[in-house]
């Protein structure tokens, strides 16, 4: 797999997840976040099991323990960003994740990985562009769902940087299915403590179904099933630029995208500068490989 | 060494997700009771490239299953040929225009998967956008617009990275064997022809845009006719 085509996966990955916001805000706010997680990572689980059951053959104890070790960032992740969409909007979220950006670079210095200067140049005009598109009401916005969003980043950074070590390590597609087994059974564990009715307990709705299917599909079968083969050509620091532009996209999306209920969000002229910046940004970032 | 599926496999492996993926989107409605925000139309370039007519086939009956979950009318009988299209017209145009075995490893070939893209949908969306003129009176230009956006935007965005994981050295797919036809021969008028078309679906997009319409326009009439010349002498 060529760096370009590695970079077209890692966008269509971002793209995935910022569309996933529009969906999980489409959920009912009484499925709660061990429903969600089992329901979604089940339906992806199952659907990766009955495709790629073959790649099962591929699965040792190494690639059991990075799959467990990977669902449970995972878990953290989702329980985090799930608490944190109950009082934030799907504009904030994003944004609020973007700052992996942030995390990763951070967090790699433990491995004694630095940043080259153009990633810390193109970092700093991913940040502007990313404040920018949020219009600098960060501060204003502060709240309990601003605080998940954060813990949901960290987790996601300790997912990129360990998944990019073990999946060159092990077969991606087992590891992809390990992950969503994996999640599937902490989950169910969770909703059960939660809720002894679980499946029985949860109000079934046309849009509900529908959101829960989009979601399982494609943020989570898709979308991990390409970043683990990505990420065997790739690095942390590259996944991560990538992923930056997704408040861009999630913005992007909700202006073009009805959810389940035909509503659009609207256009601030102030974004677009920021899609530009964070644009600029990736490119300042990505110069030093090009070369 | 390179993955070989039977027809059956090739067939199955297509129409599952179609429907499934199509079925599930049906709540997403852009034109009630026509069509929705449709990923699945993420699948039949790949699967054009990769398994030929078969692939077109899978895409047919996939989109039939999914119409059966709430947009079956007779209409559907154009969604099915429709669909077919979607994923063979890529596959002919690939070969036609001087593709080896279809991958994105070169722009040049990531070039080739947009026009090829791009001109399935075009087709898509003229087929059933004037299709549902000529045959069932209904002339919508939201239903024209919306297949073209939806067949290229989740072509372009799902599809590629589809194609470029099934065609990388860890899946290692291996293609159907490619046919270009009589126009293929001579090369220069391979490309001519897809040139041709690619200018006259693009008008008539425009012209759809623009809400003009067979009925409406004799330009529109003209260009489908020679349109429709052009696609079989492409086929043939």
């Amino acid at each position: 797999m060529t760096k370009k085509e590695t970079n077209i996966i890692l966008f269509s990955v971002t793209l995935c997840w910022a569309a996933s916001y529009l969906f999980i805000k489409d959920l009912p706010s009484d499925l709660s976040s061990f429903a969600y997680i089992t329901v979604t990572a089940g339906i992806a689980a199952l659907v990766l099991l009955v495709l790629f059951f073959r790649r099962l053959a591929f699965v040792t104890k190494t690639t059991l323990l990075h799959g467990l070790v990977l669902s449970l960032f995972l878990m953290g992740d989702l329980l985090a960003e799930r608490a944190a969409m109950d009082s934030l909007s799907a504009s904030e979220s994003s944004f609020i994740s973007s700052l992996n950006i942030l995390f990763v670079p951070l967090l790699l210095l433990f491995w004694h990985i630095r940043p080259t200067k153009n990633h810390i140049c193109g970092f700093g005009v991913i940040l502007f562009g990313i404040f920018m598109t949020h219009g600098f009401r960060f501060a204003e916005s502060v709240n309990r769902g601003t605080v998940f969003m954060l813990f949901s980043c960290l987790f996601m950074a300790l997912y990129t940087i360990f998944s990019v070590r073990f999946v060159k390590q092990s077969d991606a597609m087992a590891l992809t299915i390990l992950q969503m087994c994996f999640c599937t059974l902490i989950g169910f564990v969770f909703w059960f403590m939660e809720d002894q009715r679980t499946f029985a307990g949860v109000a079934y709705t046309k849009q509900m179904l529908s959101s829960v299917f989009i979601l399982a599909f494609f943020a989570q079968a898709y979308a991990y099933t390409m970043l683990m083969f990505a990420e065997k050509y790739s690095d942390a620091i590259s996944v991560t630029i990538i992923a930056s532009t997704e408040p861009v996209v999630t913005f992007v999306l909700a202006l073009l995208i009805p959810n389940a209920y035909g509503e659009t969000e609207h256009f601030h002229i102030r974004t677009l500068l920021g899609a530009v910046c964070i644009a600029v940004g990736v490119m300042i970032a990505g110069w030093e490989k090009r070369q | 060494m390179k993955k070989q599926y039977t027809k059956i496999q090739q067939f199955l492996y297509t129409m599952i997700p179609f429907a499934i993926l199509g079925a599930a989107f049906k709540v997403m409605t852009l034109v009630e009771g026509i069509t929705e925000v449709r990923p699945a139309n993420a699948i039949p370039v790949p699967a054009g490239l990769l398994f030929g007519p078969i692939g077109g086939l899978g895409c047919a009956v996939g989109n039939l299953i999914a119409d059966l979950f709430g947009t079956f009318s007779g209409a559907s009988v154009l969604g099915l040929i429709g669909n077919f299209f979607a994923a063979y017209l890529p596959y002919r145009l690939w070969y036609l225009s001087g593709g080896d075995a279809p991958n994105v490893h070169t722009y040049q070939n990531i070039a080739r998967y947009l026009l090829v893209s791009y001109n399935g949908a075009l087709t898509v969306a003229w087929f059933l956008g004037f299709g549902l003129e000529l045959f069932f009176g209904m002339w919508m230009k939201t239903i024209y617009l919306s297949v073209f956006f939806n067949n290229f935007g989740f072509s372009v965005v799902l599809g590629l990275p589809f194609l470029i994981v099934l065609t990388s050295e860890g899946v290692n797919l291996m293609p159907c064997q490619g046919r270009v036809g009589l126009a293929g021969k001579h090369k220069k008028a391979g490309t001519a022809l897809i040139a041709a078309y690619t200018v006259i679906m693009t008008a008539l997009c425009v012209l759809a845009g623009f809400g003009l319409h067979l009925e409406n326009n004799i330009l529109a009439k003209g260009l489908s006719i020679i349109g429709a010349v052009i696609l079989a002498a492409m086929i043939l």
